[in-house]
């Protein structure tokens, strides 16, 4: 294990910096988010970002490959470029696990996703400990350990006018020995941190759920959602996207950008059939996705309990609240 | 730029550019594409299976494969919105984008060495002509062929020299066709596909029963089927949803937790029955 003062730390991934390049969490026009490390970026260590950091991995407008055409003719070319290598620094456990998540939906069941695929292989992971969760914070009910991410190449906890550093992976290693003349050998273990207040019900959620398709529950918890979609914009394992077409002239290049279940056209088709055409649908389709539906094909739960969408729904659509409604459905 | 002539197999997004190379006016609405690239057939899918087809600087969908030579993929498109309002423009020569191909397929086994009933609505009868046509090829493996079909006009039926000079000349197979509404040369069944079902009333024995076509028209075919006695493992069918990605990652296509551009498009009606009633 190593230790690093809290004194040095800027020092630190500016000698980071200048080997790789380095994401670390800042606040930005009032945004918490993950950007590029600079000298006067505002740091935001004491809480996680409202800004997930799946973007780094799965960007919210990615461009995937780019078109000519002329007359009857056309051409396209792969926009997949693999990045240098990079280090997300400060990843909170919750986070890290969604890319458990992420990686199962993009990189398994037959087709690799080569964009995502190229980030993940070239990104190197830090993560930060929580000593205290949020009172939104409930990932501990999911099974993550707040104060640990077993994914992470690095773990790093706070521990009074110090960060322990301990790495778990192969490049976390390699790192922290290229960075060795910033840190000092430390003994012992990195500390437990707090449990998190907000607790929820897990165990056996999915089999519980499985039957309650058609309740009538869903009419109720529906009805103070406005389809905003921003849960499903902030949440760290939500994935879906959209593919589209910038054409301009000759030219033009096709795209994704995250897309969300809670807007109607999301699922409408050609020829006016929508298959889950109103909120109620929607807002079904949401919850069981998380609890039921993923659980079922990835044998992982879809929601890591990181509080954003109760931080940040505007109605108060609280998911805590939803799952104690739902575990009273007989 | 590249024309894409080699597989892009490392990255499944990225399409094959190829051509129409040949376009058949179905009905007033329906049109087939036949498609090819310059290394030939953009791939070789099952009866059932699924093919992205773009204009490039347009949009991209998904469509059922509804049959193939050795060196071109057919797909037969209703004009219903942006996407096929283009393509129901182009002429021969037009670039055409195809990834693929996607899905389950038809489960060949489940059919081998039984009849089978095809049951097409409209549109709905372009990927069981894959099927049909996969049973006419390989027809030592299958018992009798009955094949029912309705459009809501003589000339919306689509597929008419399969229908009425391909498909009755086969052996051992028989072609019913009905139309919603009858015209003054039309001399064939006027009526509804269910009643008109009901009506031929095929025997359920070693028999599987492949249905695709409108919502509705599904929904009572099922209910002729179930009083035919039909059980939920012999019949068949292919969903439709809207699709992005095709390969099981953009999200929209799912039915609780099963996707239909991987799971699916194709399933028995007892995969059905224990699937949310959201499609």
């Amino acid at each position: 294990m190593k230790s690093l003062s809290k004194a040095n730390l800027s020092q630190f991934l500016e000698t980071m910096n200048s080997k790789v390049r380095v994401y670390v969490p800042v606040e930005q026009d009032g945004v918490s988010r993950f950007a590029p490390w600079s000298q006067d970026c505002q740091l935001v260590l004491d809480r996680n970002t409202i800004n997930p950091p799946k973007r780094l991995f799965f960007p919210q407008t990615e461009e995937l490959y780019e078109y000519q055409v002329d007359k009857q003719d056309a051409s396209v070319k792969s926009l997949a470029v693999k990045p240098e290598p990079f280090v997300v620094f400060g990843m909170r456990p919750c986070d890290v696990q969604s890319l458990k998540l992420l990686d199962d939906v993009f990189l398994t069941k037959g087709y690799e996703d080569i964009y995502y695929k190229q980030k993940r292989e070239q990104g190197i992971v830090i993560s930060l400990g929580c000593p205290e969760p949020e009172e939104t914070c409930f990932c501990d009910s999911w099974g993550v350990n707040p104060a640990r991410a077993p994914l992470a190449d690095i773990m790093m906890i706070e521990s009074e006018d110090k960060y322990l550093l301990e790495a778990q992976t192969e490049a976390g290693e390699k790192l922290l020995a290229d960075l060795s003349g910033q840190l000092t050998d430390q003994s012992g273990e990195l500390p437990e941190g707090k449990p998190c207040s907000l607790k929820v019900k897990n165990e056996g959620l999915m089999e519980h759920l499985q039957p309650k398709f058609e309740d009538p529950v869903w009419a109720e918890i529906c009805r103070k959602c406005i389809n905003c979609g921003t849960c499903t914009y902030l949440c760290p394992t939500c994935y879906c996207f959209d593919i589209l077409n910038r054409t301009r002239g000759k030219q033009g290049v096709k795209y994704r950008c995250y897309d969300s279940c809670m807007y109607p056209e999301y699922t409408l088709m050609a020829g006016g059939h929508n298959p889950r055409p109103t909120k109620k649908e929607r807002v079904r389709q949401r919850f069981l996705h998380k609890l039921q539906y993923i659980p079922e094909r990835y044998q992982e739960l879809g929601c890591v309990g990181c509080g954003r969408c109760i931080k940040k729904c505007p109605v108060n659509l609280d998911i805590t609240r939803v799952i104690n409604q739902l575990w009273e459905v007989e | 730029m590249c024309n894409c002539n080699g597989s892009h197999n490392d990255n499944p997004l990225l399409p094959v550019v190829g051509k129409i190379i040949k376009i058949v006016e179905e009905t007033p609405d329906v049109k087939t594409f036949h498609v090819t690239s310059e290394n030939g057939k953009p791939f070789t899918p099952m009866p059932g299976q699924l093919g992205m087809v773009s204009i490039v600087d347009v949009g991209e969908a998904m469509f059922s494969v509804t049959t193939q030579g050795p060196e071109h993929l057919e797909f037969a498109i209703k004009r219903v919105g942006t996407l096929t309002d283009v393509l129901h423009e182009a002429e021969v020569g037009q670039s055409i984008g195809v990834r693929g191909p996607y899905g389950n397929g038809f489960p060949i086994d489940l059919f081998k060495g039984k009849d089978v009933l095809f049951i097409g609505g409209g549109i709905g009868l372009a990927p069981v002509r894959s099927m049909i046509n996969y049973c006419i090829e390989n027809r030592d493996d299958f018992g009798k062929l009955t094949i029912i079909y309705g459009a809501r006009s003589p000339e919306d039926l689509c597929f008419k020299d399969d229908l009425f000079e391909n498909w009755p000349k086969v052996r051992d197979t028989e072609v019913h066709v009905t139309v919603d509404k009858g015209d003054d040369n039309w001399k064939g069944n006027v009526g509804f596909v269910p009643a008109f079902l009901e009506q031929i009333n095929p025997s359920p024995e070693n028999t599987i029963a492949l249905t695709c076509g409108p919502p509705i028209m599904i929904k009572f075919v099922l209910q002729s089927l179930a009083k035919m006695n039909f059980q939920p493992e012999q019949i068949v069918t292919t969903l439709e949803m809207r699709m992005k990605c095709g390969i099981g990652k953009c999200g929209r296509c799912n039915i609780g937790s099963k996707f239909v551009c991987l799971d699916g498009p194709v399933f028995t009606l007892a995969e059905l029955n224990q699937m949310p009633n959201e499609y």
